[in-house]
């Protein structure tokens, strides 16, 4: 899959292009991934989705959409007029599911890859249940790489103990790539009503509050695995983009701070232009995992099955 | 609907933590309608962290011109750093945001304002006046002190009530309502209602509303992410049977919707 750049704009964001086009210039990022599409049409979850807390959103939007049915009718046409790079997000209830998404989506014609959304916290039980458990990463990313050449990106969770163990699995099995993270599961109370403030209790958190464990995920998969690993979770200034790049992201998505600013993703471009010039690197790939370490610093501990010789640059 | 930067002209404070906010606008912000509101970057240091919604007050412009105004209170993080933003200060703004009020032809608008609710119903008032419509104002707060623009209210017929009785009828304004429903021999042929104020509020008055098919207009409060239609962090939940279960978005489905279909016991 050839990006114009590596900023991408995360799924749930941007919804499938159309609403944001007055406010993104779409011509001067590398794609977007759409709002993520499921078999059945769902209504989403009941309100409140959203509550602002430091530095971060909590949501529980529950992936309304149209289903993959009303994907195809209403909003293929829109993606095809879009002028970068398309990446469809499906989510399935079972193994079945996904490979009719993948199917129908590979048919459509529009995707120019598909990131498996294996992570929302925000659709009931099976939401989490094929990226927290390596074998159930298997089954999933083993059932639908033999129905589309298409490029597979593995979204991930963060709530679980070792994600490079995830990661390696959907690498095993045929994932071109991994994408990380999801939202971190969350809660909020009011505590003069003593009531939830979501409607569904817990929810997802991101924006800049989990950058920091965003990254050290990033860092964790980046040296575990061989494919490349997309890297999200919290971007905000433009430099934060560069960060991930650094851990060893080879791409990156924007997602919750381009509802504050949505000039955000092309700032990103811009900032990755310029700190590529600041090393004196010409490609991207001079950039890419050049994070100076300290020889044998940054292991992550919980991670049992680390590979050696990649991530940071030994100085 | 642009993206557009704004600058602080005045920002007083009318009342107790009520706040009156002039934004200075460029051309490219485009002419708004009476309910639609603004998505507002309130500060530049990341908190909050979002922007904020905003019903607009008033839009006003001369030689060229353009400025908006919004009427706050202090409620939360957001409008505190609000309330500090002094004259020319530089913030940016999505707007206009949204679907206003849709007043028809040949019907006398009832409007029923609760509290801060008022904004976009002076608007609205301003609006009419200028297309020489008459129409009825009802304006209930909790106390004098919580009233604001009724003075400058011109062209229609104007009541006041108070929950303490410190000015106009001692009670609830949905009183008003139905004593101005009768006393005026309204009928859902005849009159049609504009409301906004808090959700307990507008669910009496669509209630009166529904009992009687009289047509509705509410516009909603609620938390908002993207403002656009994206995120759907905005649901509002409607009555079994409208709209197959759906929820529309209240940032570009309304925020002003069809009062007698909304869920008012789901809508937080």
């Amino acid at each position: 899959m050839e990006l114009r750049n590596p900023v991408l704009v995360a799924s749930g964001i941007i919804g499938y292009g159309r609403e944001y086009e007055r406010l993104v210039s779409l011509d001067k990022i590398g794609g977007i991934v759409t709002k993520t599409v499921t078999l059945r049409p769902r209504a989403g979850n009941p309100p409140p989705r959203v509550c602002e807390t430091a530095s971060g959103l909590l949501n529980s939007i529950g992936i309304e959409n149209p289903g993959l049915q009303g994907f195809l009718d209403a909003k293929v046409p829109i993606l095809r007029e879009l002028p970068c790079a398309v990446v469809v997000s499906v989510e399935g209830e079972d193994v079945d599911e996904f490979c009719q998404l993948v199917r129908g989506v590979d048919g459509s014609g529009v995707a120019q890859a598909i990131e498996v959304n294996i992570s929302c916290p925000n659709v009931g039980p099976h939401g989490l249940k094929y990226s927290t458990d390596a074998g159930m990463a298997r089954e999933v990313m083993s059932a639908i790489r033999p129905l589309t050449r298409l490029p597979l990106i593995a979204k991930l969770t963060p709530n679980v103990t070792r994600i490079a163990e995830i990661a390696q699995a959907c690498e095993e099995c045929g994932a071109d790539a991994v994408s990380l993270v999801n939202t971190f599961i969350g809660m909020a109370v009011d505590s003069r009503t003593r009531k939830p403030i979501l409607g569904t209790v817990l929810g997802g958190l991101s924006g800049p509050a989990i950058k920091p464990l965003a990254l050290a995920k990033a860092w964790e998969v980046v040296q575990a695995v061989d494919i490349p690993v997309v890297g999200m979770g919290g971007i905000t200034r433009p430099a934060d983009a560069v960060e991930f790049l650094l851990v060893g992201a080879t791409a990156v998505e924007v997602g919750t701070a381009l509802f504050a600013n949505p000039g955000l993703a092309e700032d990103c471009v811009d900032e990755i232009g310029a700190a590529l010039a600041r090393y004196g690197g010409t490609e991207i790939g001079d950039c890419i995992g050049s994070l100076e370490v300290p020889e044998g610093r940054g292991v992550v501990r919980a991670g049992r099955a680390m590979r050696t010789g990649r991530g940071g640059r030994a100085s | 609907m642009n993206l557009v930067a704004c600058t602080v002209v005045s920002n007083r404070e009318l009342s107790p933590g009520n706040h009156l906010l002039t934004l200075k606008v460029p051309r490219a912000f485009a002419k708004p309608q009476p309910g639609q509101f603004i998505h507002l970057r309130i500060g530049d240091d990341g908190e909050p962290f979002l922007r904020r919604p905003y019903s607009l007050e008033g839009f006003f412009e001369q030689r060229g011109v353009r400025a908006v105004r919004i009427y706050f209170s202090v409620v939360g993080r957001g409008s505190k750093v609000l309330a500090s933003q002094g004259a020319g200060k530089e913030l940016d703004l999505i707007g206009p945001v949204g679907v206003g009020f849709a007043p028809r032809p040949r019907r006398t608008p009832i409007l029923v304002a609760g509290g801060r609710g008022v904004a976009p119903l002076l608007f609205l008032s301003r609006r009419l006046r200028d297309r020489k419509r008459s129409f009825v104002f009802l304006f209930g707060a909790r106390s004098r002190s919580e009233l604001y623009g009724h003075r400058e209210i011109r062209g229609g017929r104007l009541h006041l009530a108070t929950d303490d009785g410190s000015v106009g009828y001692k009670g609830s304004v949905l009183d008003l309502l139905e004593r101005e429903w009768v006393e005026g021999g309204h009928t859902p042929l005849t009159a049609e209602i504009f409301t906004c104020g808090p959700h307990g509020l507008l669910h009496g008055i669509a209630d009166f509303a529904r009992a009687r098919g009289i047509r509705c207009e509410a516009s909603l409060e609620g938390p908002m992410a993207c403002a656009v239609g994206a995120c759907r962090g905005c649901p509002v939940p409607l009555l079994p049977g409208a709209d197959n279960g759906r929820y529309p978005a209240m940032c570009v489905e309304g925020p002003v919707m069809d009062a007698t279909r909304v869920d008012w016991e789901r809508l937080p």
